[in-house]
């Protein structure tokens, strides 16, 4: 492909959300939504980077910041931890297996109110419906990217006499990198996602505590506003991954 | 014999272990499993939770059928043309990362309460890993089968219903499997923001009384519609894809 077609798949790309966004803007012009319940797409930018400029704001998206790395890093370590063991361990996979093929389809959310009851409302309930949300998709691409590791890989090192825990980190756990990675994204924006509803329901604050709060008060400008902030820092965690994919993975031939 | 057990031993194990914790723990508000067992015939007896569950699955049966019918032509047609899909693409990617449930405040203030904007929620929800999914399936359908097609006669559009949509069904099965987890989980957090009718209105309702028998049993009551919904539809798709290659018989779970 080109520099050409790229710009002009981008122009292109670009067509729909400023559509979207003249739409927005055109709505609330022409006066078919009333500006409490519609606020115009300027007003709202413009409250966005005020906001943003604020001790009080860059406070609640450090605390959502917080919830959601900590939940994220518990969810990776285990999720790669159980999924290399139960590819490499027949008699782990025996034990894993059936009980993630009966929590994966669980509605995660249910478990709220229950961890809200054992660990109280604090910073532990919201990190553990991150960390349980986040953790299936991580582990179930760990498992399947250690089974998929080519055979012969395993056992040109074994003839070369690597010991077997050695091979687990040179050969299973480098190969499985891609896989693991992949679920990795997939995990990064669930994990945004419930760490905002999560905040929604019981918090005191944190960017989900800031858009009920506005939705009490009917201040619509000031309900886009974390929604939006959350939305953008999910592109920016997931071009930071892809970064760092691209930076694990050069060695690869097609990653 | 024990793979069919494995589940059920999985859920055994869990509520046993449930039963022990709680036990262990002697806190006021975590009930044990047999308690939390026993709460369940009160609430499947009663007639107003009956409606509100089926209040529930009506809602969800309609944002995912519509949400299906709009997006599996969309992301096949994304996946077999270039132009559409540097069209939407930037699109969706804005959106994803978007926490459908938290636009819930938003769509109330214009639509309402009511089952509408309910349904949206769950629309939006099922929406693009489903678009995500036709989109992969249908960028892998092998060129030379098209080009069969076309020298045999079929129409663009023949050749879409003919080759494409049956090429990339394992694919589109994978998404539509993710998007009814999904479903689930918009739909209780929906009504938990909006409560006034649905089984998560029940739950958190519950929770904000102090009654944790009944939160107890509505979490395994939900639990169980997850796993029973994900074993149909698991069902569903060994028959549609019963000529292909089994793949990941576990689904990678958004949420």
């Amino acid at each position: 492909m080109n520099a050409r077609a790229v710009t002009s798949d981008l122009v292109l790309g670009l067509v729909p959300i400023a559509l979207l966004i003249a739409g927005w803007q055109a709505l609330v012009s022409f006066g078919y939504a009333p500006l409490t319940l519609l606020p115009p797409p300027g007003l709202v930018f413009s409250r966005m980077v005020q906001q943003l400029l604020t001790t009080t704001f860059q406070l609640q998206i450090a605390a959502t910041l917080f919830r959601l790395f900590a939940g994220f890093s518990i969810a990776v370590i285990l999720g790669v931890t159980v999924g290399l063991a139960a590819a490499v361990s027949p008699a782990i996979n025996a034990v894993v297996r059936p009980i993630v093929r009966v929590l994966a389809p669980l509605p995660k959310v249910a478990l709220y109110p229950a961890l809200l009851l054992l660990v109280g409302f604090g910073h532990q309930s919201k990190i553990l419906l991150v960390s349980f949300d986040a953790l299936f998709p991580i582990l179930l691409s760990t498992y399947y990217g250690a089974s998929s590791v080519e055979q012969k890989l395993i056992w040109s090192a074994m003839a070369a006499g690597t010991p077997s825990w050695q091979i687990l980190f040179k050969v299973v756990l480098p190969g499985a990198a891609p896989s693991i990675l992949t679920g990795c994204r997939i995990s990064l924006v669930i994990s945004c996602i419930v760490v905002f509803l999560a905040e929604m329901i019981t918090s005191t604050d944190g960017l989900g505590h800031v858009l009920v709060t506005a939705a009490r008060t009917f201040q619509a400008v000031d309900m886009f506003v974390p929604l939006i902030t959350i939305s953008l820092l999910g592109l920016l965690l997931n071009g930071l991954l892809e970064l760092l994919r691209s930076y694990l993975l050069r060695g690869f031939p097609e990653a | 014999m024990t793979k069919r057990a494995a589940p059920f031993l999985a859920c055994i194990g869990l509520l046993v272990l449930w039963q022990v914790a709680s036990l262990a723990l002697k806190n006021d508000s975590f009930p044990t499993a047999l308690e939390a067992i026993r709460a369940i015939p009160a609430i499947l007896g009663d007639k107003d939770s009956l409606v509100n569950f089926a209040a529930s699955l009506r809602r969800m049966t309609i944002g995912f059928g519509v949400a299906l019918a709009m997006s599996i032509p969309l992301g096949l047609l994304m996946g077999r043309s270039r132009i559409v899909a540097s069209f939407f693409n930037p699109l969706l990617m804005v959106i994803y990362p978007v926490p459908k449930a938290a636009l819930m405040p938003i769509i109330m203030l214009w639509l309402g309460v009511g089952d509408f904007s309910k349904t949206l929620v769950i629309f939006l929800g099922v929406s693009l890993p489903v678009i995500y999914h036709s989109f992969e399936g249908a960028k892998a359908v092998e060129e030379k089968m098209l080009w069969s097609g076309a020298a045999m006669g079929l129409s663009a559009p023949q050749r879409m219903i003919r080759i494409v949509l049956p090429a990339a069904l394992p694919e589109i099965l994978t998404g539509c499997r993710t998007g009814l987890v999904l479903a689930l989980i918009t739909m209780i957090t929906s009504e938990m923001i909006a409560r006034q009718s649905g089984a998560g209105n029940i739950l958190f309702n519950a929770l904000d009384m102090g009654q944790y028998d009944t939160v107890f049993a509505m979490i395994i009551i939900v639990g169980a519609m997850g796993i029973g919904l994900d074993a149909l539809f698991e069902r569903i798709r060994a028959y549609l894809v019963r000529w292909s290659e089994p793949q990941f018989d576990i689904p990678l779970s958004f949420s």
